[in-house]
């Protein structure tokens, strides 16, 4: 879809669009209520205990971890915390939930009341025609809630189409991921742009794994975010009919999901008809989505309080402990790199959208020194980043190293290769792994700044161009970089293009 | 030579320690026993020969080896059949769990064959302990050893006639609503529900997890001591096992009852409906504590009329939930031609859970739907509110209270099974104090018309040691001799 389609409803309409965000604490030891392994696939139904399998008799025990994971995520996006609280019930028969009930958290979740700011620059401003004036602008979202509860096991459909139920001779059941710890969060219908929602959902990833609790990965499912859309002529207050969307896989999704919902309900209700109250699947070949089920058939899920657990009563004092472990994030931190390493908001803001950046920054920082810093920036924004991008790799994965891009740049400030060397080292780096200095070496590409060598070859060639050393004398100094170009290239790339430019003015007569 | 089905288990312990006898001898008189009677009273689902075989000859070695004996070496234990224990099927008495196998071990059942004891069978019980008779067992009902036309009570019945009948010397039971202290009272057995979080409640098939609790049946107050020094304690797999510590309940259980200050609950004594032998019996307890030293007084427990209606809306409300995992997708009965999911659960479920089972599911999934919530769930919820603020109330003057454990002895089989609402009331007495969460304990006090009558001591919070002091005061006062009629058949 193209986005001045949305644009261009979006000036006729407003959209309404609030969030709702699971995220499986992958870094926990263990599961929710049992002591099984947190890991995603695995040969199914291998980790899985009595309780997590639902076995008669069984009873939960809260994963203490779990609980703190979650305050901790409530502090990071400026929720309150509940010094009372508990679990309750929600019951629905699924073959995948093995006790035919989730224990989630109803009325007295572990945080509620929190925000985040999410900022949209650039082309992105397009879509909130009401700010389209601005280079920028910043909108506070606000964070209804967050709970812990319990994943479900996995339905495996077998032969049908796609592994879709429709047309399966049977379904199997895998219950590893059964009673994951899952946190769930909940906005506030602040949401009015599918970019406002893809930027406040990335940045709800980052903060969660700077806090270590999820590695957030939308691909594996470990963060799965629905939106609940609808929308409104502008100046209208009253809400329309919502829709909520599901199985939008990446941020990329989310927006174009969102974006094609805004427009197909704009349509409707511009050809006179009603939006349903319904929920709906997001097909990413298709670029569409469609009808999963209608309000009618939704369930009464009697809550009740969990009544193997004691509710939960904290402390004042529990909570600032748990707050006294909030990492650094991503705000303040990108603040700090702009303070400290004088950085602009762009780059600073580039190193910090994610926290294995901004570490290797640092280590980088470590080693070339301070003084560096700008140059390393540049170096992580523009080689690094391309190389990662095009390679399709994380910086994990990359064999490239922070001790390897400080000391490139360390032998560019001190004149040992040109910035074109550099270029040429960081390739081969980037394939081999080795340090640059081990590159150079190897390929003989030290540069040459000895004034003398230099000299000869300058002399060589102007003697062998007198033509053009006249016409430099006669006022065409533009030829200076023609004659660079002419020692660099007897110098086969290795003379330092300063030196070589002092000596030609020098020569010449400049 | 000694009757080893009479003695206790303390008797059985010291016994085999010095050499009088042996577990395996002590395991064969119980099989004999079972063999005798059981063909009439029906109290095991499942015996378990090997098993008690294997742990006897496991005791038997150590005697050998002069190591010490764990505190009930050798004594036969029965288990209610909604406790699972490896190598047993668990089945609640229920179709949909009959060819269940046990995963695991039910922690409270661990301890208690950790402590020496010899494991006989799984106990009869009314479907998923779902009623006061046994009448409501899959696999039908068992008998009273007093009278074999008569219910041995509720649910745990099984648990309740092998011990009365020595098949077992002690046994495992859970009251959710007096399914302990009920049938204790209609067999003239002690019978035992310790305070809520006392014992851990994992490896019991729950019917009400804020109700349920697991207690033994014994023959004499200072075995009940035993099995709970034996069975008490935190478990990291229960979150509702408290990490109270643990006495010796044993200890000062000679120390008589003088300056105990026991209230006789007057408003339950007064009950409509209660049986006049009953009411003069539990009378005539409270002047024997009297005559013990005791300061003995009324005192009204004004919420507790209200028990019986929360009682049977909080317990199938999480009865409802806790039932919602025999869906036939993972074990237990499954039809197998279903035409889809939908089919496969309505179908199974049918067909697995019996009629009282399928009530007390409808009516927790009604009082829990939308829109009813709060007129029946939270209303229960405040009239449990009021009941623990009465009890509360009233230990501030007494340190253990007195009551009829049921309105009438044994009944019939047959005389209430169609009637629900009567079979219900077997309980007023009992469920106040799993609402409350507080320990009680049934013990004989008399009889009627040649039927066991108990009555019930009711301890604070945590305060077993105290009502079982009381509860010892008054067994060796009365000195009643509780053999039942089957039994001394046996032995005539």
């Amino acid at each position: 879809m193209a986005k001045d389609r949305l644009t261009e409803v979006l000036e006729r309409y407003e959209a309404v669009i609030g969030l709702e965000i699971h995220t499986e604490l992958t870094s926990l030891n263990s599961k929710m209520f049992c002591g099984c392994p947190v890991e995603f696939g695995g040969e199914p139904n291998t980790r899985v205990c009595p309780v997590c399998l639902g076995m008669p008799g069984a009873l939960p025990v809260p994963n203490e971890a779990a609980v703190e994971a979650t305050v901790l995520a409530g502090l990071a996006v400026n929720c309150d915390i509940a010094l009372w609280s508990q679990f309750h019930r929600k019951q629905y028969f699924y073959p995948d939930m093995p006790k035919d009930y989730q224990i989630s958290q109803y009325d007295l979740p572990f945080c509620s009341g929190g925000y985040l700011d999410v900022e949209v620059e650039g082309d992105a401003v397009c879509e909130r025609v009401d700010r389209s004036g601005d280079d920028e602008y910043t909108t506070r979202i606000g964070v209804t809630r967050i709970h812990l509860e319990e994943d479900t096991g996995k339905m495996v459909h077998v032969g049908g189409s796609e592994g879709r139920i429709a047309g399966a001779e049977k379904s199997l059941v895998d219950f590893n991921r059964a009673g994951t710890p899952l946190m769930e969060l909940v906005t506030e219908p602040d949401i009015r742009t599918p970019e406002e929602a893809r930027r406040f959902a990335q940045k709800l990833r980052l903060i969660i794994v700077t806090l270590g609790v999820s590695d957030c990965s939308m691909e594996e499912g470990s963060m799965r975010v629905d939106g609940n859309v609808s929308v409104r002529l502008r100046g209208q207050t009253e809400l329309g009919t919502k829709s909520e969307i599901k199985n939008m896989n990446s941020f990329k999704a989310l927006h174009d999901a969102l974006a094609f919902e805004i427009v197909r309900q704009a349509d409707m209700l511009d050809a006179g008809e009603q939006v349903v109250q319904e929920t709906r699947h997001w097909d990413v070949g298709a670029k569409r989505t469609s009808s999963l089920r209608s309000k009618e058939e939704a369930h009464d899920y009697r809550y009740f309080p969990e009544p193997d657990m004691v509710p939960f009563a904290f402390t004042e004092q529990w909570v600032q402990s748990i707050a006294d472990r909030l990492p650094e994030l991503p705000d303040a931190m990108r603040e700090r790199f702009m303070a400290t390493w004088d950085l602009q908001k762009y780059d600073a803001t580039v190193l910090t959208s994610d926290l294995a950046m901004a570490e290797f920054y640092e280590a980088a920082i470590a080693q070339a020194g301070a003084g560096r810093a700008k140059t390393v920036a540049n170096v992580m924004i523009n080689d690094l980043s391309a190389h990662l991008n095009a390679a399709g790799i994380t910086m994990d994965e990359s064999a490239v190293k922070p001790a390897m891009v400080a000391e490139l740049v360390g032998l560019v400030d001190d004149g040992a290769i040109s910035g074109k060397q550099a270029k040429a080292v960081f390739s081969e780096m980037v394939e081999t792994g080795e340090m640059p200095s081990a590159i150079v070496e190897a390929r003989g590409m030290k540069q040459v700044s000895d004034t003398g060598a230099i000299e000869a070859v300058v002399d060589a060639v102007l003697a062998a161009n007198p033509d053009e050393v006249a016409s430099y004398k006669e006022g065409k100094t533009s030829l200076v970089g023609w004659f660079v170009g002419q020692v660099m290239r007897e110098m086969r790339g290795q003379g330092n293009p300063q030196v070589v430019n002092q000596v030609l003015k020098d020569k010449l007569g400049g | 030579m000694t009757d080893l089905s009479s003695l206790t288990a303390a008797d059985i312990r010291d016994g085999i320690a010095a050499k009088e006898f042996s577990a395996r001898e002590v395991a064969d008189a119980a099989f004999a026993r079972v063999e005798a009677l059981e063909p009439q009273v029906r109290a095991f689902n499942q015996l378990t020969p090997e098993l008690a075989e294997k742990a006897a000859n496991r005791i038997d070695a150590m005697v050998a080896a002069g190591e010490k004996l764990p505190p009930l070496a050798g004594v036969p234990a029965g288990i209610k059949d909604n406790m699972n224990l490896v190598g047993t099927r668990t089945t609640c008495s229920s179709r949909i769990l009959a060819d269940y196998q046990s995963a695991y071990d039910c922690t409270a059942v661990r301890r208690l064959l950790d402590a020496g004891a010899l494991p006989v069978g799984k106990c009869n019980l009314d479907e998923f302990a779902f009623g006061s008779s046994t009448e409501n067992s899959a696999f039908g009902p068992t008998r009273n050893p007093w009278d074999l036309e008569r219910v041995p009570g509720g649910s745990s019945g099984g648990s309740a006639a092998c011990v009365a009948a020595g098949m077992a010397t002690v046994s495992l039971g859970s009251d959710t609503g007096g399914s302990i202290r009920q049938p204790g009272a209609l067999t003239g057995t002690v019978a035992m529900k310790p305070t809520y979080g006392r014992v851990s409640r994992y490896g019991c098939v729950a019917f009400a997890s804020s109700l349920d609790q697991i207690g033994p049946f014994t023959r004499s107050v200072r075995d009940s001591a035993l099995v709970l020094n034996a069975i008490a304690g935190k478990d990291d797999m229960d979150a509702t096992s408290v990490t109270q510590s643990v006495p010796d309940f044993t200890a000062g259980l000679d120390d008589g009852v003088k300056g105990l200050r026991v209230g006789i609950v007057r408003d339950m004594l007064e009950l409509e409906g209660l049986a006049p032998e009953i009411k003069a019996s539990v009378e005539a307890a409270a002047a024997r504590f009297a005559a013990l030293g005791a300061e003995v007084d009324d005192v009204d427990i004004p919420a507790a009329r209200h028990g019986l209606s929360a009682y049977y809306i909080i317990g199938p409300a999480e009865a409802s939930s806790n039932l919602a995992r025999f869906d036939g997708i993972r074990y237990g009965h499954r039809v197998d031609d279903a035409s889809d999911v939908l089919d496969l659960y309505m179908r199974s479920r049918a067909e697995g859970f019996g009629p009282e089972s399928i009530r007390r599911i409808m009516l927790g999934t009604y009082v829990l739907s939308a829109g009813y919530y709060d007129a029946y769930y939270g209303q229960a919820q405040k009239a449990r509110t009021l009941i623990i603020e009465d009890f509360a109330k009233a230990f501030e003057s007494y340190d253990v209270l007195l009551t009829p454990t049921t309105p009438e002895v044994a009944f019939k089989i047959g005389e209430k099974s169609t009637d629900p609402l009567a079979m219900y009331l077997s309980d007023v007495f009992t469920i106040p104090l799993n609402l409350a969460g507080l320990p009680g304990v049934s013990m004989p006090c008399g009889f009627s018309r040649g039927l066991p009558v108990g009555l019930q001591l009711i301890g604070r919070h945590f305060d077993e040691a105290t009502m079982l002091r009381a509860a010892a005061a008054l067994e060796a006062d009365l000195a009643l001799d509780m053999t039942p009629a089957t039994v001394r058949s046996l032995k005539a």
